[in-house]
């Protein structure tokens, strides 16, 4: 993450003298504003006064680095651009602008905050890096991401003409737990961990991206709300409706992309929480005050014998020996099991936390995880790109990809 | 694998951006004041000039200014004549003023029973706004409204704003919401705050570990648990008194004692003055502990780096020097000064905020006055000019259309109607 020009500097607070020099002369309309840049001693008195603001000044100096491309996707809580920084047109990020939402009656949406907020404080090679963010006279806010052309995780093994074995597998997740290590250090709960947050860099590397549902943690003690994370990776206690939990909630979820990457299906497909649970059950048993302490109190936690309604079974079921962990997710090999086993355990506080997970023998075992720049990704090979080609028509370099990036930075839509 | 707390805060948006010297933050105040002072002149200049315009036109004589400053009414600058001098605020009467009107957002955090994290947002949050803004272009009641509800979304407190406009008098949402877009652009999208709060908390109770010799010591330390707890039942009662003999439970309480004096601090006085600014979270924190029980804070930090280390010597530089700037300001009172003192001092500090306000509504920008009709004017161009609110407008017909869709294809058919409609039809 260091050395990309995309990293260009944020312009200064206004100090003495530290004005941003990179000011383009071409920009035409801000001719105005640029005349009224002049530190606040010249004299007032010059007719064009537009009255900016020196927050407003800042604002317009941080858009005037950008400039804006073509619509690369759209959802109900913003769309996403392409675009460039201005001195350098090969420097490419994302510009996500959100939308101002007639219904939400409280201002800037929730989702916008979460994501700026936490974004902002989050600087790591594995976490999708947030260059910028500027508002338009209109009020709009945009956010400047990183570009990231070559999909998400999930479409990773859903494409059947990559291939890939234990040693990838390894250096994905790899990545990935050390993104929501970082979070985690950062004491923020990431809350929506699925393998389409998960986007595909040029090099290789994956972003942890989609902050809107993140929060901090909090104070033991203080409820927070159980209706998060996409529900094939919720993990049991949240399906339960927990008003308190931990930062393992995430690693559940990390461990459900691990082991849809091993077996290239959705771990746990569900249309309701009552599926979504009886399949857990059927890989993890069925929980009970022996395998975890306190779940019985849980308010949405029921018994097994009991039958739903729809007709499944609530049997208590046992877990499924380790020999079946070891068959079905054979691709992370024994340490890989094991360290599922970890990370799927039903009992939180039993549960690896990020810093067990990192670790765990597994990543020492060989194979050693494949260099990152040697990954499969999707966009690279004949194959792909022929794909785009169909799909966009003509497609310049890269738009069909990116048209996966913006559909993948904007995931509200699905959260309604 | 873990990350310090300094590699931490050395990565927040707060030290990065929100951190400063003395003399910058003096630097900061000084141009905005400058260049607000250099506006609000010239703004008036040009309503006068145009009011001016105005007049004789409308009048069709030649005549000018006199009497004019009746034909406003009203409080604007423009008011008291046209030749009159607009007499600015000073740096110092906008941190006054910005320094009441934190006070002021203390009390209206604590009248909605917000949690403290959020009122303590909202009054960095409006601190941070004065640095970049200047009381005459911005008024501080009506921002510091919208910065404490801005912090109360950022801290996830989800108060809607309908219940927070109507909890206060005189405010409706429109209000609040209109400097809100001016709000966050000042704070340069940057919501997030460090606060010292949960630091002193944790080295509340790993105090109170050491006192019952249960401490977790570092892998290489040379002292045992027992050994801390064998010194700290000997820390003088006063810096530099003589050892003292302390039970566990005597101790258990002086540290309680300690911790909520502190606390007290952090909560109060450190909200209110630049102490977010000069100092890192834990240096405030530690600061206060330090005015609340020396003896034990020397002792707690000696558990930490050794006491002759020049690290040591200059972190409680740092550490007095804060201490010094907490316990400087008028909201830190130490049992020495009587009531009588303190409501004399309440009562001159009311006169002369009163008399800024005086002063402010004379030398307002008379182009800021009404944020309401501003912001209201902004949206309107964003909807003429933009196709933005008509496409989601389009796109969000269409979804409720794919959705109904897909409900209607579902076996059972479409959702019932929750609210008794179905029984009308029964």
């Amino acid at each position: 993450m260091a050395a990309s020009p995309a990293l260009s500097p944020r312009p200064n607070p206004p100090g003495p003298g530290a004005r941003p020099s990179n000011l383009n002369p071409k920009s035409k309309g801000l001719a105005l504003l640029h005349a009224n840049r002049s530190p606040a001693t010249t004299k007032a008195s010059t007719p064009n006064d537009t009255g900016v603001d020196l927050a407003e000044q800042m604002n317009d100096d941080v858009r005037e680095q950008y400039v804006q491309g073509k619509k690369l996707g759209e959802g109900t809580y913003a769309n996403v651009y392409k675009g460039h920084y201005r001195h350098d047109p090969t420097s490419l990020v994302a510009i996500k602008k959100i939308k101002i939402n007639a219904d939400y009656k409280d201002g800037i949406a929730m989702d916008a905050v979460r994501e700026i907020k936490f974004l902002s404080e989050l600087s790591h090679p594995y976490i999708i890096k947030l260059h910028n963010v500027f508002s338009t006279k209109d009020q709009n806010i945009s956010l400047v991401l990183e570009h990231l052309p070559c999909g998400d995780l999930e479409a990773l093994w859903k494409n059947p003409t990559l291939s890939y074995s234990t040693a990838e597998i390894k250096a994905w997740a790899s990545m990935l737990c050390q993104a929501v290590w970082f979070c985690h250090e950062n004491s923020v709960l990431h809350r929506d961990i699925k393998g389409n947050n998960i986007l595909i860099a040029g090099d290789g590397s994956i972003k942890l991206a989609d902050f809107g549902l993140a929060r901090s943690f909090a104070d033991p003690g203080r409820p927070m709300t159980y209706n998060v994370i996409t529900r094939f990776y919720r993990p049991p206690e949240l399906l339960y409706g927990a008003r308190h939990y931990s930062s393992v909630v995430d690693i559940w979820s990390c461990g459900v992309v691990i082991a849809e990457l091993a077996i290239r299906q959705f771990l746990f497909p569900s249309e309701t929480d009552i599926q979504a649970l009886s399949l857990i059950y059927e890989l993890c048993g069925t929980p009970i005050e022996d395998n975890w302490p306190g779940v019985t109190k849980l308010e949405f936690y029921v018994p097994p014998t009991q039958t739903f309604t729809n007709g499944v079974s609530n049997a208590a079921k046992r877990a499924q020996p380790i020999s079946v962990w070891k068959q079905r997710f054979s691709l992370l090999g024994d340490e890989g099991v094991d360290l599922l086993r970890g990370m799927l355990m039903l009992d939180p506080k039993r549960r690896l936390d990020a810093r067990k997970v990192l670790a765990h023998r597994y990543w020492k075992a060989l194979p050693r995880p494949t260099p990152r720049e040697k990954l499969p990704k999707a966009g690279g090979g004949e194959e792909k790109m022929g794909e785009d080609l169909k799909r966009k028509g003509i497609g310049g370099e890269g738009e069909g990809r990116a048209d996966k990036v913006a559909r993948k930075l904007d995931f509200s839509s699905m959260r309604k | 694998m873990k990350l310090t707390e300094d590699d931490i805060y050395r990565t927040s948006t707060q030290y990065r951006h929100w951190s400063f010297t003395h003399a910058q933050l003096d630097a900061k105040r000084l141009k905005s004041n400058v260049q607000a002072s250099e506006r609000v002149k010239a703004a008036v200049a040009r309503h006068r000039a145009q009011r001016n315009l105005d007049i004789t036109s409308e009048s069709g004589m030649g005549e000018s200014s006199m009497g004019s400053g009746t034909e406003t009414g009203g409080n604007t600058p423009l008011a008291q004549g046209l030749d009159a001098e607009v007499h600015c605020l000073s740096v110092t009467e906008e941190m006054k003023l910005v320094d009441t009107f934190c006070e002021r957002a203390l009390q209206l955090g604590s009248f909605l029973k917000f949690p403290i994290e959020v009122t303590a947002t909202g009054i960095q949050f409006l601190r941070r706004f004065y640095l970049l803004n200047s009381p005459m272009t911005y008024e501080p009641q009506g921002i510091s409204k919208t910065a404490l509800f801005v912090a109360n979304k950022t801290e996830g407190h989800h108060l809607t704003l309908e219940k927070y406009a109507g909890a206060m008098s005189k405010t409706t949402p429109e209000q609040v919401q209109a400097a809100e877009y001016i709000v966050v652009q000042a704070l340069r999208f940057h919501f997030d705050v460090r606060h010292p709060f949960r630091g002193l908390k944790g080295a509340h109770l790993e105090l109170i570990e050491m006192a019952h010799g249960k401490a977790a010591t570092p892998p290489n330390s040379t002292q045992s648990a027992e050994d801390l707890q064998n010194s700290m039942s000997q820390i003088p009662r006063k810096d530099g008194g003589p050892a003292a003999e302390w039970t566990v439970s005597d101790l258990e309480k002086r540290i309680t004692d300690a911790y909520g004096f502190a606390s007290h601090i952090l909560k109060t006085t450190a909200l209110l003055t630049d102490s977010y600014f000069l100092y890192t979270p834990s240096q405030i924190w530690l600061a206060s502990h330090l005015l609340a029980d020396e003896p034990l804070t020397l002792f707690y930090l000696s558990t930490k780096i050794p006491s002759d280390s020049d690290l040591h010597t200059k972190l409680l530089k740092a550490l007095r020097a804060c201490a010094l700037l907490l316990s400087s300001h008028h909201t830190f009172s130490p049992a020495h000064s009587t009531p009588k003192e303190k409501e004399a001092r309440e009562k001159k500090e009311k006169q002369e905020v009163s008399a800024l306000l005086k002063k402010l509504k004379q030398c307002r920008d008379p182009d800021k006055l009404d944020l309401v009709k501003l912001n209201q004017a902004q949206k309107r161009d964003a909807v003429s000019d933009g196709g933005d609110l008509e496409e989601s407008k389009a796109k969000r017909r269409k979804v409720e259309r794919e959705g109904f869709q897909k409900e209607a294809d579902e076996f059972w058919g479409p959702e019932l109607p929750k609210n008794g409609n179905g029984a009308k039809g029964a």
